[in-house]
């Protein structure tokens, strides 16, 4: 693993020299100033009118539709690239053909990717501190740290789908069709079947809410810290980063 | 991180331990029965040869040929469907770091990350060479003045000529000074001068390097090589140094007379193997004539015609014969993948 740094500055590295990343931050810097601006306008009201399920944070964040739809269209654009790109430009010949393993050029790649989603998730955070010293409004901290962590193991999963999708191909549109068709059900048709299994009263709608996203992280943010969607985030990204070597390993040229 | 154990290899041949019977132990590339299939197609087929230690060998072949899978193998890019590949002692399939770590590589279009920079590319890959830390900086100004990089060593490799591209290309192949070279077609895309620069330091890395190179420029052989493969139809059709492909002259004359008194006038000179009437014109008549061990009877033979009150008109040894040599090659591996085939249908 000791060429790790070396590969994963570079990746970094190339994402700023393009102008995809600074797009797509401009964009997660926006959504979350919205988001902040609806969290003090919610905040500001009469606390009568604020009902007993009303959770800021998760108001702020993963109760938003602008952050999922962002998150689903920022995560392959963030991965489309890494691997695909590789393969059309022919670079992953060089590549592999150093004493570098592929294991090391996967996770390299893997991190690079997560080290973006979490820079692209710091506009969130970095308002929260105003909050507090602006309108002596102050979050539990259980719940910030729980909703940071959910959500960091939740992107080490969704971009390790992004790399291996980008390693499948050597087109990164098709790479990023595929990653947003798989986020997408996993967040919205995995809820959008759980309301149906619900209404329906089946016997799997508890099987749906366990794999839907998008209570894992309603959970998280009510500081829930559920090790059971850990160990899920963490294994699903264990199995996809061990496919992308794997298919690193048997189709080298495209 | 454990080095990766595969070895699906289809056809593994029973052999005494490695070591033993391995030939020649000062092979720094050993190649047997090394083939690469796609589906029905065979891109290699049974290639075997050896590069000992300091060869320059040229691989020669038609687009197509399978060059560059054969290259592809080498460098542990592809795996082979069968068969063996040794370079520097360590097989391709059980030690593919160790032989990486041997072997410096230019791929075919010389693919870089357009938004780096030349010294920041070349500093990248020898870290992943692993260039001792304190050997780094003297290794990449090295390979930077060898390969005359220091004008653009501040430069956007995007930005860059594709002779400068290749010459970058070059550059890293050999910053970690790796005992063998590949190299894919180290001259395409060069203008004449560059091809002469490049050519001129391949020789040069040839005291110190085993080279391996592949070409379908038939003077570039001549030019740098001490050997030369000749790959047609994914086999090997010719494999000889190049001094010995140089042998076969012919001497090409042209006189007017007789034919058949000249024919029977060269026939009986001294060291003649071969004389063949290749053509008449009005009152000329053509002659190829094939000299024993290749030697030059020129000047007899211009005397004997000479005496005989024949006008010379063409007195020629033609040694340019490795592009015969090379076309020939490609036609008989034609012809036998031909009956190849035909045999299959017969079965």
């Amino acid at each position: 693993m000791r060429h790790v740094p070396t590969l994963l500055r570079r990746e970094l590295s190339a994402y700023f020299l393009g102008p995809m990343a600074f797009l797509i931050l401009l964009a997660f810097q926006v959504i979350a100033w919205l988001n902040f601006w609806d969290l003090v306008d919610a905040l500001s009201r009469p606390q009568q009118s604020v009902s007993g399920r009303f959770d800021p944070l998760n108001t702020y964040i993963s109760g938003s539709i602008h952050f999922w739809f962002a998150l689903l269209f920022a995560i392959p654009a963030l991965t489309m690239r890494l691997i695909a790109e590789e393969r059309r430009s022919g670079t992953i010949e060089p590549l592999l053909t150093v004493p570098v393993t592929e294991t090391e050029v996967v996770v390299s790649k893997w991190l690079a990717g997560v080290v973006m989603y979490l820079v692209l998730l710091l506009p969130f955070f970095v308002y929260l501190p105003f909050l507090y010293y602006q309108g002596r409004f102050h979050f539990d901290t259980g719940p910030v740290a729980s909703l940071a962590i959910g959500l960091t193991t939740l992107g080490m999963m969704f971009v390790s789908i992004g790399v291996f999708f980008s390693a499948l191909t050597k087109n990164q549109i098709i790479a990023a069709i595929w990653t947003f068709l798989v986020l997408f059900l996993a967040v919205l048709l995995m809820l959008l079947l759980h309301v149906y299994a619900v209404s329906q009263q089946a016997a799997w709608a508890e099987a749906l809410r366990f794999v839907a996203v998008y209570y894992q992280v309603q959970e998280f943010g009510l500081g829930k810290l559920d090790l059971r969607y850990l160990t899920l985030h963490l294994s699903v990204t264990a199995f996809m980063l061990y496919l992308t070597v794997k298919t690193l390993q048997t189709r080298r040229a495209a | 991180m454990p080095v990766r154990e595969r070895r699906h290899r289809m056809v593994v041949p029973s052999r005494e331990p490695a070591g033993l019977g391995m030939g020649n132990p000062r092979d720094m590339i050993r190649v047997e029965r090394l083939t690469k299939r796609y589906g029905p197609l065979k891109a290699v087929d049974r290639v075997s040869f050896e590069v000992g230690r300091g060869e320059i060998v040229g691989l020669l072949g038609p687009n197509g040929a399978g060059k560059t899978t054969t290259m592809r193998m080498l460098t542990t890019f592809l795996p082979p469907t069968s068969g063996r590949a040794t370079l520097a002692g360590h097989d391709v399939l059980d030690e593919p770091l160790e032989v990486r770590k041997r072997v410096g590589y230019l791929p075919e279009s010389v693919p870089l990350y357009p938004e780096m920079r030349v010294r920041e590319y070349l500093t990248f890959r020898a870290k992943l060479k692993d260039v001792p830390r304190g050997r780094r900086r003297a290794a990449i100004d090295g390979v930077i003045e060898r390969c005359r990089l220091q004008d653009v060593e501040r430069r956007v490799l995007g930005h860059l000529s594709k002779g400068y591209r290749q010459r970058v290309g070059l550059a890293e192949s050999m910053v970690h000074d790796p005992d063998i070279l590949i190299l894919d077609e180290p001259t395409a895309g060069l203008d004449p001068i560059q091809i002469r620069e490049v050519r001129a330091l391949i020789r040069e890395l040839g005291d110190r390097h085993t080279i391996l190179l592949s070409t379908h420029i038939m003077s570039e052989v001549e030019a740098v090589c001490g050997r030369l493969i000749i790959i047609a139809r994914g086999r090997i059709a010719e494999d000889a140094p190049l001094e010995r492909l140089g042998d076969e002259g012919v001497i090409v004359i042209e006189a007017r007379g007789p034919a058949d008194e000249m024919l029977a006038a060269l026939r009986s000179a001294p060291g003649v193997e071969q004389v063949r009437l290749s053509g008449r014109e009005d009152g000329y008549a053509a002659f190829e004539v094939r000299a024993r061990g290749g030697a030059d009877l020129r000047e007899a033979l211009g005397r004997r015609l000479a005496e005989g009150g024949w006008p010379l008109r063409r007195l020629d040894l033609s040694r340019v014969t490795l592009e015969e040599r090379f076309i020939q090659a490609v036609a008989r591996a034609d012809v036998a993948a031909g009956a190849d085939a035909d045999q299959r249908e017969a079965v």
